[in-house]
């Protein structure tokens, strides 16, 4: 499976979510002038924020509902290094949701080389009464959507394992 | 997403040989680094972002390579430390100013491999803020593959790891990611594929 494959971010015909294209950044590197392990994590977090943007959970819902996504968890496998001059592209699968958690799983290439793979489990957050809260009507009605265009998507061995465990 | 302020990632520690001296009480956890939330860490609400978690906890890792006795100049002669996976547990918001504690426990290690525990704890409260499990590879850079730890290196982590024995291992370790229903069936788990 290949990020480039699929540049429409739509998730429609069983694809994953593809929207995440971005250059490495400079100040993403450390001193080897490798990706730092802490930016794979903020590579992951804006890819899977253009899928909350998607699904209508991004800022404007912030801004709106005055309720958030969450990340509760993130288990990253770091595969290869990256450097500069290497275009980051990601491919998410929304794995599994209930009516206010959501779990994606992306694959991380650069230049086309799967570099990493993350999985985030996030819960929907009412921050004004500061906990948990079902997702609005409209909005589960779009998780749906999207997990039904993922669910025959494979699903990586890895999936759920915890570190260390092999497939 | 926060945009660092400087060109590169650097940790507070780069430059600082590193100084085992043997005699030297090992603490159960170690406490090697703590910090002070600072601006460039946080969101637009003024929360500390997601990854900068991650980034605090790199912080105490580099401490405790150099504890160990992994710094620029060992990583020079050819090998360093990787990490393989780090699954981290957010708890609890993190407020600009706010003090972090950094703890790290040594849940296991064989020739080439180190299974570690990081906790971010708050500095006056100790209100547990998020935990990084993460497994590290010792590596031959030049070669591109793992390779064993010197015996030196060994010797110290075996007196770390004799020195956490009696540390419980905390819940969270090893612990699959999971939407977890009431009520469910572990076959129904299983037909999710989970």
């Amino acid at each position: 499976m290949s990020a480039e494959a699929s540049p429409d971010p739509a998730p429609r015909g069983g694809a994953p979510f593809a929207a995440y294209r971005q250059p490495v950044r400079g100040e993403w590197l450390d001193y080897n002038g490798h990706l730092n392990d802490s930016s794979y994590a903020v590579v992951l977090s804006a890819a899977h924020e253009l899928v909350l943007e998607h699904l209508g959970l991004s800022a404007d819902y912030r801004e709106s509902h005055q309720a958030s996504m969450f990340t509760v968890e993130t288990h990253l496998r770091y595969l290869a290094e990256c450097s500069a001059g290497q275009t980051l592209t990601a491919a998410t699968t929304l794995v599994d949701a209930d009516h206010k958690r959501l779990r994606l799983h992306s694959e991380l290439y650069a230049d086309g080389v799967l570099a990493a793979t993350g999985e985030s489990l996030y819960v929907h957050v009412d921050t004004v009464a500061g906990h948990s809260a079902p997702l609005p009507e409209d909005r589960q009605a779009r998780v749906a959507a999207m997990r039904e265009a993922h669910a025959d998507l494979p699903r990586p061995a890895h999936l759920g394992l915890g570190v260390g465990s092999r497939p | 997403m926060t945009e660092p302020t400087s060109s590169r990632i650097t940790t507070p520690y780069e430059g600082r040989a590193a100084a085992w001296t043997g005699d030297a009480e090992i603490g159960a956890p170690l406490r090697l680094h703590r910090t002070t939330a600072p601006p460039e860490w946080m969101d637009y609400n003024d929360h500390m972002s997601e990854s900068c978690y991650l980034l605090a906890f790199g912080d105490s890792a580099d401490a405790f390579f150099r504890f160990l006795g992994i710094d620029e100049a060992y990583r020079a002669a050819g090998h360093s430390l990787y990490t393989t996976e780090t699954h981290l547990h957010h708890r609890h918001e993190v407020s600009l100013g706010e003090p972090l504690e950094m703890t790290l426990q040594l849940l296991d290690h064989d020739r080439r491999r180190l299974h570690i525990f990081h906790e971010m704890r708050h500095g006056d409260t100790d209100l547990l803020l998020a935990s990084a499990e993460q497994l590290l590879v010792h590596v031959d850079m030049g070669a591109g593959r793992s390779a064993d730890l010197p015996d030196h290196l060994l010797a110290r982590l075996d007196a770390i790891a004799a020195a956490h024995a009696d540390l419980p291992e905390p819940d969270v370790v090893g612990r699959p990611m999971g939407i977890r229903r009431r009520h469910e069936q572990p076959e129904q788990r299983e037909r999710r594929g989970q």
